[in-house]
């Protein structure tokens, strides 16, 4: 038992990683606000957390702190611009954003590395602290959303006219959104430094922006169970159906075509509602409020 | 050296101004962004070169690029925008569906390129210079800045002189209305998609001609281009789309040539971004960037 | 202690939408403004509720002056809203739908909100059972946990409702709140208002339905063109012939 368990343990890892950024580009999503920049934060984060610790020898859990502090710092930079955008302008800044941190990344090769990126980053994380890491990030995801700040999310992505006119301040909460996010990237990209030795700034290009987005959609964009689902298939996928291994791009591609055209809501939120719809309707007919003057 | 320089980036500019227009085009009338766009513009270039390859001249192989491409906007369109359109979430949606599909396009070339280079074979194109005032002009950029012109200057006649033009507008205006004076908007919408698509394989063959570096990531960057001239010229403004490509091809060509290499990227889109912070409209954009927002 | 709309005038470039309109909408008491389409009303409803930028003229709740206010404060300054086209929260059920108009009240820190300290979980639950009170008083409760979007266009009206009074406001401004509705369902709601105005909310009702209007409102002002063309009790409103000629053009309705 332990041996099959181990040997999955890598894609353990992969999954708990990505789950992290997932649940970052969910939070900013659920808040209404139309960012896809979740991999450029994650890259400050991985490369502030790898250069502190390969070029200075800082010690790795102050390190991540400071990922998630540049993370966040530079989140909330972002969204002084951003807060004057809607819809698809945020959309394009947020892409804009990762391609300028993808070229930086390239350019200043005698802080990053350049193209070859930083290397020999000692692997201080493990499955078990990144079990850890999911269990805080799944609770901390919880609790936000419970709570008045969740609430106001909610209403400021479904009609920000109507969170204006009940006093939820759009600007603040959606700034503290990607400042979250920005962090919670932050220590995930970081995170993913401090396992795999190496970093290298594609890592952080389209194709990741594309997985994640993939994780979300497919999942489910509204409930916590969402980016576990997605994450969890789209990973597990390519490795049970080994073909697909290979074709990993056209099968996101078309997954991602067939979800939202006929799946919008992902499915962990089809799943949920129709749950719920079966339950509510079990109740119906003895709560007859027809004749209560609809 | 400057005006050399500056003659250069105008003619880049005009092949941008195929794809931008192109992208253009599909916003004005759907209000949605086709992130597939680059990759229509990669099938023009590998349409063009397997054309050329097969030993038909150049100008079959613009031809096949452009109907090709054309063809495959309007499947996409189809299958990627149709449904969406008519739920509330098209935005965001058409965003998802259209890398998607842009993700199909891509994995197609890749595996029918077998991830290889592609070029022209060496002569496609003579290598011919012509000088004057000091200046010197390829045969190759002339047929690119011809190409562009005329193309251009094609779409314009249609789209303002032709009852058919005429028709695009009245659906970009208002769907419903223009359906109410007998309009069929899906019509329409497949003939938008089927210019914009072979806008950009027009701009993809004459991109593949001029760089000779034909592979299935090459539509990447350019849809990085055409966002940034978007937002310059305005999403939305085709007059728009034409100003910022000409200036985007001058201001890329100047920044290659004078600033280090490797920090144009990253320089191009700072610009964009700082654009969008004070002029979020661009140049003669006609949208609200950033109105207060609702569903319905 | 009033609303008052003080020479209110709000300009398009040249084009004039409102002029010179001065309404004051007193606690508990009803106060009607009605005019025929393209008088002006949105133009002064997004006025007051901070959508629209005013031209000229101030907007004041009680002693708060809301005219450069962004939306979201004009609900702290204790002015709530529904809207025309009734705009609920889809996607969240009944009862958070409700949760949400509490937001003016919810008072932990952010700090709280975010890790779920017992502060932040304490708050909600007593959000909760006052959302629940409410559910109880408009007689819905057993509709807490259904998807808001899914319910009739009477139940979602009275959603709207809860929620405006949710923020506990001392001014509601109701936005053709009877749209689409037959007598009784409208006759139902007219009770509501009644008993809302004699807590002690100041309602100024926007609606198009003169009959429903001239039984509930004490005062009505009536614009038309963007101006005020008359006010005063509403059988003395109704018959001014400025009033008809603007309604009906002339004939007698």
């Amino acid at each position: 038992m332990m041996n099959l368990l181990l040997g999955y343990q890598p894609l353990l890892d992969l999954f708990l990683l990505h789950l992290g950024l997932a649940y970052a580009q969910w939070l900013v999503l659920r808040a209404g606000v139309f960012s896809l920049g979740t991999v450029g934060l994650a890259a400050v984060g991985a490369y502030t957390g790898g250069i502190l610790v390969v070029t200075y020898g800082l010690p790795a859990p102050l390190a991540l702190i400071a990922s998630a502090l540049s993370g966040g710092l530079v989140a909330l930079a972002l969204s002084v611009p951003l807060a004057r955008l809607r819809g698809i302008y945020q959309a394009i800044a947020t892409v804009a954003f990762i391609q300028i941190v993808l070229s930086l990344n390239i350019y200043a090769t005698n802080v990053t590395g350049g193209a070859q990126g930083i290397t020999g980053i000692p692997k201080t994380v493990g499955t078990p602290l990144l079990l850890l890491a999911g269990a805080a990030t799944i609770y901390l995801m919880y609790a936000i959303t419970h709570s008045r700040l969740g609430r106001a999310f909610d209403a400021i992505r479904q009609n920000e006219a109507v969170a204006a006119s009940l006093g939820v301040s759009i600007v603040r909460h959606q700034t503290l959104a990607f400042v979250l996010s920005g962090a919670l990237a932050g220590v995930y990209g970081a995170l993913e430094a401090f396992h795999s030795y190496a970093l290298v700034p594609s890592q952080f290009g389209f194709p990741y922006l594309i997985a994640i987005l993939s994780y979300v959609v497919f999942g489910g964009r509204t409930s916590l169970w969402g980016p576990i689902v997605g994450t969890a298939v789209l990973i597990l996928l390519p490795e049970v159906v080994r073909p697909l291994a290979d074709a990993r791009m056209l099968v996101f591609g078309i997954l991602l075509i067939l979800t939202i055209n006929f799946l919008p809501k992902g499915i962990a939120d089809t799943l949920i509602e129709r749950a719920r719809g079966r339950r509510l309707g079990a109740r119906r007919p003895a709560e007859a409020d027809t004749a209560k003057g609809s | 050296m400057l005006l050399q320089q500056l003659l250069n980036g105008v003619v880049v500019g005009g092949v941008y101004a195929l794809f931008a227009v192109g992208f253009n085009l599909v916003f004005g009338v759907q209000r949605l962004l086709n992130l597939a766009h680059g990759a229509v513009f990669m099938t023009g270039a590998f349409v063009a070169y397997y054309t050329v390859r097969a030993g038909g001249p150049l100008i079959l192989g613009f031809v096949a690029a452009a109907i090709a491409s054309g063809v495959l906007a309007m499947i996409i369109e189809i299958v990627c925008f149709r449904r969406l359109r008519k739920s509330g979430d098209a935005e965001f949606g058409a965003i998802i569906s259209s890398m998607g599909a842009g993700m199909v396009i891509m994995t197609f070339w890749q595996w029918v390129s077998q991830t290889q280079v592609l070029r022209f074979p060496f002569d496609t194109v003579p290598v011919v210079i012509y000088r004057f005032w000091g200046l010197r002009v390829s045969l190759l950029q002339l047929m690119m800045a011809a190409a562009a012109i005329a193309i251009v200057l094609v779409m314009a006649w249609f789209i303002y002189r032709t009852a058919f033009g005429r028709q695009v507008r009245a659906v970009t205006d208002s769907e419903r209305a223009s359906m109410l004076v007998g309009i069929n908007p899906n019509r329409i919408y497949n003939l938008t998609y089927f210019i914009s698509g072979a806008l950009a394989g027009a701009a993809g063959v004459l991109v593949g001609l001029a760089f000779n570096n034909i592979n299935f990531t090459m539509g990447e960057p350019y849809l990085m281009f055409g966002f940034a001239i978007i937002i310059l010229g305005g999403l939305g403004s085709i007059p728009g789309a034409l100003m910022a490509s000409l200036i985007f091809g001058m201001v890329q060509t100047l920044s290659i040539a004078y600033l280090p290499s490797g920090l144009t990227t990253a320089f191009i889109f700072s610009a964009m971004f700082l654009i969008l912070l004070v002029r979020p409209n661009g140049l003669m954009g006609r949208e609200e960037a950033g109105s207060l927002r609702g569903r319905r | 202690m009033a609303l008052i709309l003080d020479n209110l005038s709000k300009r398009f470039g040249g084009v004039v939408a409102s002029e010179n309109v001065n309404i004051t909408v007193p606690k508990g008491k009803i106060t009607g403004l009605i005019g025929p389409n393209g008088a002006g009303k949105t133009t002064i409803v997004n006025m007051i509720t901070g959508m629209l930028a005013v031209s000229g003229g101030t907007i004041r709740v009680d002693d708060t002056d809301i005219t450069r206010a962004p939306a979201d404060q004009i609900c702290r300054a204790g002015l709530a809203r529904t809207f025309q086209n009734i705009r609920i929260l889809p996607e969240n059920s009944v009862l958070d739908n409700i949760l949400i108009g509490f937001h003016r009240h919810e008072r932990c820190s952010t700090l709280s909100a975010l890790l779920g300290l017992p502060a932040s979980r304490r708050e909600t639950a007593a959000m909760r059972a006052r959302a629940e009170a409410l559910l109880e008083r408009f007689g819905m409760r057993h509709l807490a946990e259904y998807p808001a979007g899914g319910l009739s266009y009477g139940h979602q009206r009275r959603v709207e409702m809860m929620r405006a009074l949710a923020s506990e406001p001392d001014y509601i401004l109701l936005d053709e709140p009877i749209a689409g509705m037959n007598d009784v369902e409208s006759d139902a709601l007219a009770v509501l208002f009644r008993d809302l105005a004699d807590s002690g909310i100041g309602i100024l009702l926007i609606e198009h339905n003169l009959r429903f209007v001239t039984r509930l409102c004490e005062h009505i002002y009536v614009l038309d063109g963007g101006r005020l063309i008359a006010e005063g009790a509403p059988e003395a409103v109704l018959s001014d012939p400025a009033v008809l000629t603007a309604y009906v053009g002339g004939e007698h309705a």
